[in-house]
């Protein structure tokens, strides 16, 4: 009877730990599509954001709606931030 | 009795073979062909599957994306298993964003339906948890920046994920994965079960390789080169941005005019080579220099621009004409000014054959620059043995050999670094998928092409040519000091110099006393006005605007203020009131001021009052009145000099004093 007791146990065990195997299976599968579908949101709005603050983009469209002009080098200066001091 | 005996013997003996032959084949199935029936039993329960490994990604030198490698699915659908087809073909075409009634008609009218796309990962996650959708996922390539530095990334092949040109050829090794394998388990229907315990080996994604690309100042130069080819009409350009202390490229542009279309796929900035016309003239002078053969003081007659030359002992002539016509002697800093060909034929007659061609070899012309790009071209040098009598001249002059736009760029870096010839290099770095940096960019030196000395002198006869009277005095900047030299050298087609067509060329050193950047702009056969101080220069002036008043810039602003006297606060930091020493500016920043053409009066001007107020508002007030602004000091702006209310020239410059 012992050995029979040892078997179902033996077998409940491996059935147990097959089953976890599968379901953590299923969760990295799960886990692996989001990642994708989240990196190709990543790129997608990458994309959209290169485009929308690209200089033929933002820089026609800061001439022609808000009147602006590239600036020679003589109308921009430079300024220094001095060290913040404790 | 003895019958029956025999037939249970017999049957005995029957069944005892029987027995023995159950044995037998039990035996044979299970020790002589047990391999081949477990391994029959494994592929009908198991499916092995190669897992394709992410190709690395290739990125500027801050990161930004410029090609990634993205999983894309193809969709196929069952509509016997879809659970309620109504409802399932809102969210397929939603999804996949196709008319809803195409799918409904789809799924009324087909059994199996495949949809190719290729669809993103985020457009098929709703169709995920959907019962009949079938996905089938594979990598691709996908450029998050467009267009952008296409002709350097290159392309892969069409049916695999190999390098076909550009980078991902050069670099194909690198940025390809190493394939992973795992076990799939199958049931008795045939269905599929993915199982970690039967993971064979994981994929390893190839490496992330960062070009030394600034996508900033490609940006800047991919547009003025389209700009160019808009408004000279030209045949096609090329730009490249180097920068001259590490031999890194930071731009590289071309536009070719092919059947009426502008392409960008062509890297003809390292492939196309051209003859480089004046912008050569320097090599030369860096030859006699070097070699001692001209003196501060020596100078040679022009006569009017003009020299009939003797070009073989049989008294063969040609003619040498310059453009920019002048009359007496000139020297050679003179003769770079005015790219004086008169003068630069006649110096060149200091050097023999092979002494001016060590000295265009020292500078790597004849030679592949080694950069990391498959295909590049190495020009041409002929020996010199192979010159005849007017070539001596004519190399002095910049025809007779090719450079490639690069190996020009990597020249003239090598005149702002004070003579060292440096590789010039598209890869910054190489990173591993953990994150671990596996290659790091060296400078590489070549060789010493010039010395120091004469490195300086070249660079006072550049920032002559944008001086007055020099070929390029336009295109100086007004606050930081530029220097190059022209170039506009007629077109050679193979059969000789068609009159009319012109390369016009101009080569940079920026800023001229302490080189940041080194650009060199090529417009082939532009229509009109067609010098390359009016077409080329113009340009690269332009660029180098763009790229200073840029939000981020692989310019060093520190670096540029305290080159540039005049054009910033640190030209003029008063002196410590205390006998502590000054704080060193730690960080500077730029402000960029949107002044229109309209509120700039010529003439003079008075000068507004901006004591009390911020700097920022005082420098923005001046620069509205057309005023050059210095400041001295941070804080509260106290006064000006002039004063407020005199009267001043516009352009000129006025201090502002703060506190």
């Amino acid at each position: 009877m012992l050995w029979l007791v040892v078997f179902l146990g033996v077998a409940v065990a491996i059935q147990a730990r097959q089953s976890a195997a599968i379901a953590t299976a299923r969760r990295v599968a799960t886990l692996r599509e989001q990642r994708t579908a989240l990196e190709a949101e990543r790129s997608a709005l990458e994309r959209q954001i290169h485009v929308a603050t690209s200089r033929r983009v933002l820089g026609d469209r800061a001439e022609r709606d808000l009147g602006l002009m590239q600036p020679q080098d003589s109308q921009f200066t430079l300024f220094p931030i001095d060290r913040v001091r404790p | 009795m003895a019958r029956a005996t025999a037939r249970i013997t017999l049957i005995e003996v029957v069944l005892g073979l029987g027995l023995v032959a159950v044995v037998l084949r039990a035996g044979q199935l299970q020790l002589v062909e047990g391999g081949r029936w477990r391994a029959e039993a494994q592929r009908a329960r198991q499916e092995r599957r190669v897992l394709e490994a992410r190709r690395g990604g290739i990125f500027d030198r801050n990161g930004v994306q410029l090609a990634v490698t993205q999983e894309y699915f193809h969709v196929g659908i069952a509509p016997n298993e879809l659970r309620e087809p109504g409802a399932d073909a809102r969210v397929i075409a939603r999804a996949l964003g196709m008319p809803l009634r195409t799918v409904q008609h789809d799924l009324a009218t087909r059994k199996w339906i495949p949809y190719r796309g290729p669809f993103s990962g985020l457009q098929v996650q709703p169709l995920r948890e959907l019962r009949g959708v079938h996905l089938d996922g594979e990598f691709a390539r996908h450029s998050p920046a467009g267009n952008l530095a296409r002709a350097v990334i290159g392309t892969l092949m069409p049916d695999s994920a190999r390098g076909a040109s550009g980078i991902e050829m050069a670099l194909d090794s690198i940025l390809t994965g190493t394939p992973g394998e795992a076990v799939l388990l199958k049931d008795r229907a045939g269905r599929r079960y993915d199982s970690p315990a039967r993971l064979q080996r994981e994929p390893v994604p190839g490496n992330d390789v960062y070009l030394t690309l600034d996508a900033e100042l490609q940006e800047i130069a991919e547009r003025a080169l389209d700009e160019a080819m808009s408004r000279f009409e030209a045949d096609g350009g090329d730009i490249v941005i180097l920068d001259p202390h590490t031999g890194e490229l930071l731009a590289l542009a071309s536009r070719k005019l092919v059947e009426g279309k502008v392409v960008a796929n062509r890297a003809s900035f390292f492939t196309d080579p051209f003859e480089p016309g004046s912008t050569a003239k320097l090599f030369t002078a860096g030859g006699l220099l070097a070699r001692r053969r001209v003196t501060p003081g020596d100078a040679v007659p022009v006569d009017n621009g003009q020299l009939v030359m003797q070009v073989s002992s049989r008294g063969d002539t040609r003619t040498i004409r310059d453009a920019h016509k002048t009359n007496g002697n000139i020297s050679l800093a003179e003769a770079i000014k005015i790219s004086s060909n008169v003068a630069m034929a006649l110096f060149s007659q200091r050097l023999s054959a092979p002494e001016q061609f060590e000295a265009l070899r020292d500078f790597g012309f004849g030679s592949p620059t080694g950069v990391e790009f498959p295909s590049e071209a190495r020009g041409a040098l002929r020996m010199p043995d192979r010159w005849d009598g007017y070539s001596k001249a004519s190399i002095a002059m910049g025809y007779e050999f090719q450079v490639t736009p690069v190996q020009l760029a990597a020249a003239y870096a090598a005149i702002a670094n004070d003579g060292i010839l440096l590789t010039p290099t598209l890869v910054r770095e190489i990173r591993a998928v953990n994150g671990q940096v596996a290659y790091a960019h060296q400078p590489e030196p070549v060789r010493r092409a010039v010395s120091p000395e004469v490195a300086k002198i070249l660079r006072g006869y550049l920032r002559s040519v944008l001086e007055e009277g020099g070929t390029a005095e336009g295109a100086q900047l007004a606050n930081y000091s530029l220097a190059g030299k022209t170039g506009t050298a007629q077109k050679n087609e193979g059969k000789g110099y068609v009159a009319g067509r012109y390369t016009a060329s101009f080569a940079a050193i920026f800023p001229a006393d302490d080189p940041q950047l080194v650009v060199v702009v090529k417009i082939d056969d532009p229509k009109g006005t067609y010098y390359g101080g009016q077409t080329a220069a113009p340009l690269t002036r332009s660029m180098l605007e763009e790229a200073l008043a840029a939000r981020q810039s692989a310019i060093d602003r520190m670096r540029l203020v305290e080159a540039a006297p005049g054009a910033g606060i640190a030209a003029g930091a008063p002196a410590p009131e205390s006998d502590a020493p000054p704080e060193p500016p730690e960080q500077r920043a730029v402000v960029v001021l949107p002044v229109g053409d309209s509120e700039v009066k010529r003439g003079r001007t008075l000068v507004p009052r901006v004591a009390g107020g911020s700097l920022r508002r005082a420098a923005n007030a001046l620069h509205r009145r057309g005023f050059r602004v210095a400041v001295h000091g941070s804080g509260t702006v106290m006064r000006t000099t002039p004063s407020e209310g005199d009267s001043a020239s516009v352009g000129s410059l006025v201090t502002v004093w703060a506190e």
